[in-house]
């Protein structure tokens, strides 16, 4: 469980997350949807404990950061390093070791090939099979659905199906909102820094329509014209 | 870009611009004053720094955002500015042919794409325990191998000396994989806490390495087996080095080492007792780590 309490986030006098409370249990996937700066990024980017912050979060962890696996927006990739060497080296981070890492490799990456010249699906799959072979008990994805081909799509939802199915926490974000309603127990709507509303399984569609009219609005008329 | 390179390393541009100046007359006077192919060096090292603004995706990208004739031209300006201080320095000692013929051929330069970086795989003995050795023995295998061709060298004409510089050699190379700190996710990802961090970072460290200057202690030790105690001695030095950079970089974590903590290196390396006092201090500094 991850319980999150009157948790702000300021730079500076911008504030970017204001008295968020949210609870994450274990076994459910949580989505969390908002416009580009809404919050979402620095949202996990406080809950990994990479952000400092004001107000409190609880987990029934000593050290969360020790059991959460942390799937960047942009994961990053020093230069010259294997994809082989970077699981290696974010499974030794965390005392895990890995064998049989080619049958292990369900993505079928090029694990001797650099990393960084991977294309930017094959750098989120590469990040998310060290994720996942690291064993960890909780999993904040950033937008693990970014740059990613159909089937591996296909996988990563069966992927988060069976972490909820092996008790594990799920935090996802996406743009895509399919891939949210199709795996997600609970979605929160972040606006501006704020958790404007969370919905359950039987709301999604409703919360998807209200996105579309709030998001898109006269938007599309704005840029293409009335088509007159 | 330049002015922010000297900001965040905690130096007034303009100092720095000075200090950059300062280095470069004083190797270019070195490197003139060591050896007489000195001539037929320089211009090629010159072209060799114009020859990296020729990497293939930059090209692609300013070919993007200028047209042809806007892109030819700035990318000749490009390569004759990066050639020029190399030019006045080549007046400065009166070869006028070669600082002639520097800009052309940089000019030429300018009409060339090519990839500064292959895409080959380097195999690495540190593949098991990432990250610093296994980018660094990529980066630099070459110097390794010159390293091993030196002391060699050293053992046939019977220089030990010449060996220790090749061992420090190694070690500095070394130390150069410690400089710059790593993105923040690779060091939150650890589970241990900020001096366990420490003390497995000195720990791999130390192994790896000791496999890179194996072959040059094995090689002087039986060489040299009379003067195993100096050998040790610099071992030990080397690896206290080490130690210095990785808690110096970690003290000043997640900014890069600062000028201080620079100036002191440098200092131990006149006086390499002085580590023993730098070490425990900047190990035991609170760490955002």
């Amino acid at each position: 469980m991850i319980k999150l309490q009157n948790l702000s986030k300021s730079y500076g006098s911008k504030t970017v997350l204001q008295n968020i409370n949210l609870q994450f249990e274990r076994g459910h996937v949580y989505g969390i949807v908002g416009k580009n700066g809404a919050g979402k990024t620095t949202l996990f980017r406080c809950i990994a404990g990479l952000e400092d912050y004001s107000g409190n979060i609880q987990s029934d962890k000593d050290r969360l950061k020790d059991h959460l696996g942390l799937l960047l927006t942009e994961p990053y990739f020093f230069p010259k390093i294997t994809g082989a060497e970077y699981i290696r080296l974010l499974c030794n981070a965390r005392d895990v070791k890995v064998d049989n890492l080619d049958q292990r490799n369900v993505f079928d990456l090029p694990l001797g090939q650099y990393a960084a010249t991977y294309s930017t699906g094959m750098k989120k799959k590469l990040a998310l099979t060290a994720l996942l072979l690291q064993q960890n008990e909780y999993f904040i994805l950033d937008e693990p659905f970014n740059g990613v081909d159909i089937q591996s799509n296909i996988v990563i939802v069966e992927i988060i199906r069976k972490l909820r199915e092996l008790g594990k926490t799920v935090i996802i974000s996406s743009h895509i909102f399919s891939t949210l309603s199709e795996t997600c127990d609970e979605i929160h709507l972040l606006r501006e820094g704020e958790i404007v509303r969370s919905v359950h399984e039987q709301e999604f569609a409703s919360l998807e329509q209200e996105m579309k009219v709030d998001f898109v609005g006269g938007l599309v008329e704005r840029i293409l014209g009335s088509g007159q | 870009m330049t002015n922010r390179w000297f900001k965040d390393a905690g130096i007034h541009p303009l100092i720095g611009y000075v200090l950059a100046m300062a280095a470069f007359v004083g190797i270019s006077a070195y490197l003139f004053y060591k050896t007489p192919y000195a001539v037929y060096v320089y211009p090629l090292l010159a072209l060799s720094l114009a020859g990296k603004l020729s990497e293939l995706k930059r090209n692609d990208f300013l070919s993007q955002c200028f047209p042809k004739r806007k892109l030819n031209q700035l990318r000749i300006t490009e390569n004759v500015l990066a050639v020029l201080p190399f030019v006045f320095f080549l007046c400065y000692k009166q070869y006028f042919l070669f600082a002639c013929v520097l800009p052309l051929f940089a000019s030429l330069l300018a009409f060339a794409r090519f990839r500064t970086t292959a895409n080959i795989t380097i195999p690495t003995p540190f593949a098991k325990k990432p990250f610093e050795f296994i980018v660094g023995f990529r980066n630099s295998f070459y110097l390794f191998l010159l390293t091993y061709a030196v002391s060699l060298i050293a053992c046939f004409v019977g220089n030990f000396n010449l060996g220790l510089f090749a061992l420090m050699i190694s070690f500095g190379v070394c130390l150069f994989f410690y400089v710059k700190p790593e993105h923040e996710y690779f060091v939150w990802s650890y589970k241990l806490d900020g001096r366990q961090f420490l003390l497995r970072k000195i720990a791999t460290a130390l192994l790896h390495v000791s496999v890179i200057v194996l072959p040059i202690v094995l090689l002087l030790g039986c060489f040299f087996y009379h003067d195993i105690g100096m050998l040790l001695l610099f071992l030990a030095i080397g690896y206290a080095f080490l130690i210095y950079m990785i808690v110096a970089k970690y003290a000043a974590y997640p900014s890069e080492m600062s000028l201080m903590q620079t100036i002191l290196l440098a200092v131990c390396i006149a006086m390499p007792l002085f580590l023993i006092v730098l070490i425990p201090y900047f190990f035991c500094v609170p760490q955002n780590i």
